[in-house]
C-alpha cells in the first residue's frame, strides 16, 4: 500500500515537473487488423488470443480502442459541461427582473447619484472617467488584467515555437505545399521590404504628433473624453507605424519583451495597490490621504490620473505586442 | 455673398471629383486601377470639400481644425494608397496577365547589371 502511494506520488511529481512521457516519444498504436469474415479468420491467432493472459488482452484492447474511447469520453464530458453552464446561465436569465420595469436596478438612484455627485465625489470633470476608474475601478482592473494575460499567453505560445525554431526545420517544402493546393489559386509570396522612402518620410512626420496625441488623451482622461484605453491604443499605433517604417529592430531598441513585461506588471501592481488602498479606506470609512484636487485642474481627480497612465501603458504594450507577435513571431 | 459663391464652387468641384471617383471604383476591374481612382477621391475630393467648408466658416478655430484634417489626409492617404499598391505588386504573382505594368525596379537592376 505504501509502495503504491509512493509510485502515485512519484508519477504526480513527474507530471508536475514536466518529466513525464513526452508526446513525441509516445507510441502510436498500430492500425487494427481488418475484420475478416469468421470463416477466413486465421486459426492460430484466434487461439493465441484466448491463451493470452488477461492483462495482455487488456493492453491489446487498449491499444486498439483506447483513443476511440478517450475521444468519446472527451466529447461527452465537454457536451455535459456546456449543458450545465448553459442551463445555469439560462436559470440566471430567468431570475432577472422584467425588462423595462420601473423598479429595476438600472432605474434606481445610481444614475442620479453618478450625475449629481460624480464630480464632487471623484474630483473628475469627465464623469465617465470617474465612473470607470473610481466607482467601478475594480472592473477596469479586471479588463487590464485580461489584456495583459492574453498578451502574455500569446507571448508564451509563440515564444515557445520561436525557441524550437532553431532545431526543427521540418516545415513542408514548397513542392509538398503545391501538391496539396493544386486547385487553389497560386499562393501569394510575401517578402517584407523595409526600404520604403515614402512611408519613412510620412512616419517621421507623423510619429511625434501621434505620440503627443496619445499622451494628451491619456493625461487628460479625467478632464475630457479619452482615457487609458483610447490613449493607449493611439500610442500603440505610433509604435506599429515605427515598426513598419523602420523595421522591428528599431522598436526593439527601446521596447522589447522585457520592457513590456516589466512596465505592464508594474502598472498592474500600482493599480492593484492604490485602488486596493482606496477601496479599503472607503469601505471602512477611514479618511483617505489622497487629495481630490479642484475639478478642472490637470492634477485633480485623486487616483484617476495615475490609473489612466497605468491602463494606457498596458494597452499600448499589449496592442503593439499582438501586432509584433503575429507578424514577426517576436517582440 | 462672394464667400458663399466661392464655397459653392469649391464644394461642387469636390462633389464632382468624388462622384467621378465613385463611378471609377465600380468601372475599373483590377486592383491597381481601383486604387488609382480611390486615392484621387480621398485626396482631391476631400481637399475641395473641406476647403469649401473652410471658406464658409471664415477665420476661426473650426477652420484651423479643418486645415489640420486636410494636412493629415494629404500626408497619410497617398502613403496608405502607395503601400496598398506596393503590397499588391509584390504579392500578386499573376499581375502581368491582369494589367500592363512596368517594373521599374527590375529594369534598374537590369541596367546596372
Amino acid at each position: 500500500m505504501n509502495e503504491e502511494l509512493k509510485n502515485i506520488w512519484r508519477a504526480f511529481f513527474n507530471w508536475v515537473m514536466g518529466n513525464g512521457p513526452r508526446p513525441e516519444n509516445e507510441v502510436i498504436p498500430p492500425e487494427p487488423p481488418p475484420d475478416l469474415p469468421f470463416t477466413q479468420k486465421p486459426h492460430d491467432k484466434y487461439t493465441r488470443f484466448h491463451e493470452a493472459t488477461l492483462k495482455e488482452r487488456y493492453n491489446q484492447w487498449l491499444e486498439i480502442h483506447g483513443l476511440h474511447i478517450f475521444a468519446i469520453l472527451y466529447t461527452g464530458l465537454s457536451v455535459l459541461t456546456c449543458i450545465v453552464i448553459v442551463s445555469l446561465l439560462l436559470a440566471t436569465v430567468a431570475e432577472l427582473p422584467p425588462f423595462g420595469h420601473e423598479r429595476n436596478p438600472a432605474n434606481n438612484e445610481v444614475i442620479r447619484r453618478y450625475v449629481e455627485h460624480g464630480g464632487h465625489e471623484t474630483g473628475a470633470q469627465n464623469i465617465v472617467a470617474g465612473l470607470i476608474l473610481d466607482y467601478r475601478a475594480f472592473d477596469t482592473f479586471g479588463e487590464s488584467a485580461v489584456l495583459f494575460t492574453a498578451a502574455v499567453s500569446v507571448l508564451m505560445l509563440l515564444g515557445a515555437s520561436r525557441r524550437n525554431k532553431t532545431d526543427t526545420h521540418s516545415l513542408p517544402s514548397s513542392n509538398a505545399m503545391d501538391a496539396y493546393s493544386i486547385h487553389a489559386p497560386p499562393m501569394r509570396h510575401h517578402t517584407f521590404r523595409k526600404d520604403d522612402v515614402i512611408l519613412r518620410a510620412v512616419a517621421s512626420l507623423s510619429i511625434p504628433v501621434i505620440l503627443m496625441m496619445g499622451c494628451v488623451v491619456v493625461i487628460n482622461g479625467h478632464l475630457s473624453p479619452g482615457g487609458g484605453f483610447s490613449g493607449g491604443a493611439i500610442l500603440s499605433t505610433a509604435l506599429i507605424l515605427c515598426a513598419n517604417a523602420y523595421g522591428f529592430e528599431r522598436v526593439h531598441e527601446f521596447f522589447n519583451e522585457r520592457t513590456f513585461i516589466v512596465s505592464s506588471s508594474t502598472a498592474l501592481m500600482i493599480y492593484a495597490l492604490s485602488k486596493g488602498y482606496s477601496f479599503f479606506t472607503g469601505a471602512n470609512h477611514i479618511h483617505s490621504v489622497i487629495p481630490k484636487g479642484t475639478i478642472g485642474n490637470i492634477l485633480s481627480g485623486g487616483l484617476i490620473l495615475p490609473l489612466n497612465i497605468c491602463v494606457g501603458l498596458i494597452v499600448a504594450g499589449t496592442l503593439y505586442g499582438f501586432y509584433a507577435l503575429f507578424s514577426e513571431g517576436d517582440m | 455673398m462672394i464667400r458663399v459663391i466661392i464655397a459653392g464652387v469649391l464644394m461642387l468641384g469636390g462633389l464632382f471629383v468624388l462622384s467621378v471617383a465613385t463611378v471609377g471604383i465600380f468601372r475599373f476591374s483590377t486592383m491597381l486601377n481601383r486604387i488609382h481612382v480611390a486615392a484621387k477621391c480621398d485626396t482631391l475630393g476631400a481637399l475641395l470639400m473641406l476647403s469649401g467648408l473652410m471658406v464658409l466658416s471664415g477665420w476661426n478655430v473650426f477652420s484651423l481644425k479643418l486645415a489640420l484634417v486636410i494636412v493629415f489626409m494629404w500626408l497619410c492617404n497617398p502613403a496608405a494608397s502607395h503601400l496598398v499598391a506596393r503590397a499588391e505588386v509584390e504579392t500578386n504573382p499573376a499581375l502581368e496577365q491582369i494589367c500592363d505594368f512596368v517594373d521599374l525596379t527590375k529594369e534598374n537592376n537590369h541596367d546596372s547589371n
